[in-house]
């Protein structure tokens, strides 16, 4: 055991592997469990019991036989659409997702068992809130490529509101991240989670004293976590922000020719993007990892971490089956006039406030 | 409720009665009745917009209903023939109303079976566009100066205009038109006070069905 | 020789908007479309989001039924009307029933009407719910689907009770209604009326279907985003809805007061107390909110109804074989779309020599190329859900 413990901790390139392994599970485990959280909720709000029959009682089998059921299909490519193109898009949307999980600050340092865990995240990157941001802008390439290569007016459509709005949200959640990144003083998510952690309110009151209870960026940046949510849904184009896909005009938008496997691949990236935002926000806003006793059983980071990001999930899949979908020219009303604005008098407030306090 | 006319004391005119005298008198009609609560005023084809425009400007008569046309042939391909021998014309309704007491009045016109031709209404009513399309592809009524007189429900290549009353049902064609059957008896009332005495003993065969077929 | 420098610059500006100019998109809405409640199409050209012309091709459900009314009896009239607007089947029957009935000068007995206009009411409310459903669907909510559907379950099933159809009643006779919820000719003598527990079964449900009906406008209609999708969008002006012969509640939503259950008597609504709503600019939100009280008021009527039906016949005397004399009449009614009237020309057969059916979706998409000039594409989602047509109603 040791053995293996140490040749890990020694060979630099079989740890990354390791990792990126753990996370190459990860992204279908997390989808999987958000698409069944979302359907067995989503059921509980309107009165009715969602799947039931798949694996028992329960339907916990239901979307492990949705994925067999989509591999199986066969690849369909529109006659006139453009192949190449045609083919990269999912992989695209795909890739921001995964791009994302590498910096996520999954556990803190410390020793469990004898061993000693050094980086919280696959790769701790100085940039890392700059790196996830812009990966996260990568799926808006893969959209357009899936709208403008199905040949079909429809996705053209959808392709083109999808463009609008995930650039016109893009911009809020950037300014809303700036505000963390004055407070805490580095751009590295590690960083950000460690300036957490020794946050004292007041300069009196430790938050370590607290057992991490108390997120304060929760408190001190609210208006920065609203808006980061807010643009959040945006980017993964959820209801209420959804006209690129919106069901019922545009029969599913851009992902209208899209059937089988490369479905798949859009169906899991946008559950996977959702674990990823929430997992972004839950570190940047909510504290991440900490939470009671983390520093003493460092296992318990991943078990907090895990559960706000299924706090922030509910909230996701609460929105989506309550609210109707914005019109376009709302939705880009909203961001542009009301949220960039809010986010910039953010930042000011922010750089002030740490100046002067 | 259903009263029938002849209740009504035949001295005073009814309210409904008055309204379609005015009507009459206002566009100038030849003719108007009002027969179980329907008022209908005939006019003449060459005063067909004149009267549709002072009913929506003076009678008050803004909303337009209906537009459609009646086939009065001797000869029917379907169906029976009218009980007595009829003038054969067609007949074009448009019925407008008020929007306060709910006065619906039907104009009529006869138009000739050889050149069956109206101006257009959508002049006085926007909405007479849609109706006067279905007339022209069931009828063959030719509404002069109509924007977009095209056919509206059926596809472009279909040939024939189906209301007529010469035209046949395809149905009818395989199967003819048994003519007067027995309907199916009504099953007897279910008050115990009042005795029916008829049971329906027989089965009596459905309209439309042969000793061949007799159910369908 | 002067070169005209102005006149380069406008050549080279001429060139690239002539350039840059695009034409307008064909989009094709339908046939098959999730939204278009059925199977309606719109060919819409479209500048980027922004329609500049529609035009609805109708006729895709165009089953034909002037032509085959005047092939059948009465009774096998009232049995294919009801499928004209089959979100609410029975308020199809009514008025072709009482215009027959005026031509024969029938007597309908009491019973018979309240308990036809108890199922109408019960219809509205069926109908309504349905565009409750549906509504707020094609704007992206899906929850309201269910709460109302789930609703409209209760309401369907007493009509099932009584009628033994959900949404092909088949259930009125001239001169009354079906004495029994069984079927066809027996060689028993039916004795049975109106089914054990209907009426208790009805307060219930009128209950619920006011409760839910509280349910959704807590749902819906504080919602910002929906507000925001509907208000001012399809704004209706009274004159236009009036000269295209709109009816129902995208009329009433324009502003008029008017409706014919007060003013016509083709069944006995003036023995009951319930108002009319109107909305006040004619917009998707007050048509939606004109249908939400609708419901409210067809409760309340069928809770009054229920309380007062008077014992009796369930059909006046008639003969076996029905032949409707001579004489044309036109009967119009209230339905949940709108006004729905049937002009009957009888020549004194079983069936009709014409029969023309007046169906109210038809006249009320009529304004879809007048309402939908200059919105944006999601708007012709919105304006047309919020008009609550039905394909059949419209195509008959």
């Amino acid at each position: 055991m040791n053995v293996i413990v140490e040749f890990f901790q020694d060979n630099f390139w079989a740890l990354l592997i390791l990792k990126l392994l753990i996370i190459a599970g990860l992204i279908p485990v997390s989808g999987l469990a958000i698409g069944f959280g979302e359907l067995k909720l989503s059921a509980k709000m309107q009165s009715r019991v969602g799947p039931y029959f798949a694996g028992g009682r329960y339907g916990w089998l239901q979307l492990i036989a949705d994925g067999i059921k989509f591999i199986q299909k066969e690849d369909i490519i529109p006659a006139e659409a453009d192949r190449p193109v045609f083919r990269w898009a999912p992989a695209l949307v795909m890739a921001s997702t995964v791009g994302l999980f590498i910096v996520i600050p999954f556990w803190p340092e410390g020793s469990v068992a004898g061993i000693e865990f050094s980086q919280g995240s696959v790769r701790n990157l100085d940039v890392g809130i700059f790196y996830a941001l812009a990966i996260s802008s990568l799926s808006t390439i893969g959209v357009l490529m899936a709208g403008w290569s199905s040949a079909n007016k429809y996705s053209l459509m959808g392709g083109l509101r999808a463009a609008g709005q995930l650039i016109a949200y893009e911009l809020p959640m950037v300014l809303s991240v700036i505000g963390v990144v004055i407070m805490a003083g580095t751009m590295s998510l590690q960083g950000i989670v460690d300036a957490q952690a020794g946050f004292s309110f007041f300069g009196t009151v430790d938050s370590a004293t607290l057992g991490h209870l108390v997120p304060p960026y929760m408190i001190l940046q609210f208006v920065g976590l609203v808006i980061f949510f807010t643009a959040a849904l945006a980017e993964m184009s959820r209801i209420p922000f959804d006209m690129p896909i919106a069901e019922s005009e545009l029969v599913t938008g851009y992902l209208t020719e899209y059937s089988g496997f490369r479905f798949l691949f859009f169906f899991l990236a946008e559950f996977a993007n959702m674990f990823t935002m929430s997992a972004l926000a839950a570190t940047l806003f909510l504290g991440g990892y900490l939470g009671p006793g983390v520093e003493t059983y460092p296992i318990l980071g991943p078990v907090y971490l895990v559960s706000k990001i299924a706090v922030l999930v509910f909230l996701m899949i609460w929105f989506r089956w309550t609210f109707p979908r914005f019109r376009e020219d709302q939705l880009q009303n909203l961001a542009w006039k009301i949220l960039v604005p809010l986010g910039l008098a953010n930042i000011v407030v922010t750089a002030i406030l740490k100046v002067v306090v | 409720m259903t009263e029938s006319p002849s209740d009504e004391a035949a001295a005073e005119p009814s309210p409904l009665e008055e309204f379609a005298a005015t009507v009459a008198s206002t566009v100038g009609a030849a003719r108007h009745d009002v027969v179980f609560d329907t008022v209908k005023v005939y006019v003449d084809p060459s005063a067909w917009i004149e009267t549709l425009r002072t009913a929506k400007h003076d009678l008050g008569l803004v909303h337009f209903s209906y537009l459609s046309a009646i086939d009065w042939a001797n000869d029917v391909a379907v169906g029976d023939p009218p009980a007595e021998p009829v003038e054969e014309r067609f007949e074009v309704l448009a019925a407008v109303a008020d929007l306060t007491d709910g006065r619906l009045v039907h104009f009529s016109t006869s138009l000739s079976k050889d050149e069956p031709a109206l101006p257009t209404a959508t002049s006085v009513y926007a909405g007479a566009a849609w109706h006067e399309r279905e007339a022209h592809e069931m009828f063959d009524i030719d509404f002069a100066g109509h924007p977009h007189l095209e056919k509206l429900y059926l596809p472009s290549d279909f040939e024939g205009h189906p209301l007529k009353k010469s035209y046949p049902l395809l149905t009818r064609e395989v199967k003819p038109w048994p003519g007067t059957v027995d309907v199916e008896g009504m099953p007897d009332e279910g008050d115990e006070a009042s005795d029916e005495g008829s049971d329906d003993a027989a089965v009596t065969t459905p309209a439309g069905a042969t000793t061949e077929n007799p159910g369908r | 020789m002067t070169v005209d420098q102005d006149a380069f610059r406008y050549l080279a500006d001429a060139a690239v908007s002539v350039e840059l100019e695009t034409e307008d998109m064909t989009l094709n809405i339908g046939p098959q479309h999730p939204s278009t409640h059925g199977v309606l199409r719109l060919v819409a050209k479209v500048d980027g989001e922004r329609v500049s012309d529609v035009e609805p091709a109708i006729g895709y459900m165009h089953r034909g039924y002037e032509k085959i009314c005047e092939v059948r009896t009465y009774p096998q009239i009232t049995a294919i009307v009801n499928r004209i607007d089959w979100t609410s089947g029975y308020a199809n029957e009514v008025p072709l029933i009482v215009a027959a009935e005026k031509l024969m000068e029938l007597e309908v007995p009491e019973r018979a009407q309240y308990i036809r206009l108890i199922l109408t009411e019960m219809a509205r409310i069926a109908s309504h719910f349905m565009f409750m459903a549906s509504f707020p669907l094609e704007l992206g909510a899906a929850t309201p689907l269910m709460f109302a559907l789930r609703e409209r379950e209760r309401v369907l099933d007493l009509i099932e009770s009584v009628t033994g159809g959900r949404f092909h009643p088949n259930f009125n006779r001239i001169g009354g209604v079906k004495p029994a919820y069984g079927s066809g000719s027996t060689t028993r003598k039916i004795t049975q009326d109106l089914p054990a527990g209907f009426f208790s079964g009805s307060r219930q449900a009128m209950d619920a279907v006011l409760a839910t009906c509280d349910e959704i406008e807590d749902l819906v209609a504080g919602n910002e985003i929906f507000l925001a999708r509907t208000k001012r969008v399809g704004v209706l002006p009274p004159e236009i809805a009036a000269d295209y012969g709109v009816t129902g509640p995208n009329l009433r939503a324009s502003g008029i007061r008017f409706d014919l259950r007060k003013v016509s008597d083709y069944l006995p609504y003036d023995r009951f107390d319930f108002v009319v709503p109107i909305g006040t600019m004619g917009d998707s939100w007050d048509r939606w909110w004109v249908r939400l009280e609708e419901i409210r008021q067809a409760a309340r009527i069928v809770q009054q109804a229920i309380d007062g039906v008077p014992s009796g016949p369930l059909q006046a005397k008639v003969p076996k074989i029905i032949k409707v004399p001579k004489g044309e009449v036109y009967v119009r009614a209230e339905n949940p779309k709108g006004e729905m009237g049937y002009y009957i020309v009888s020549e004194g057969g079983q069936g009709p020599y014409r029969l023309k059916i007046r169906s109210a979706s038809f006249s009320n998409i009529s304004i879809l190329p007048w309402v939908l000039e200059g919105v944006l594409v999601p708007d012709i989602i919105a304006i047309m859900g919020s008009l609550d047509f039905v394909l059949g109603d419209v195509d008959r």
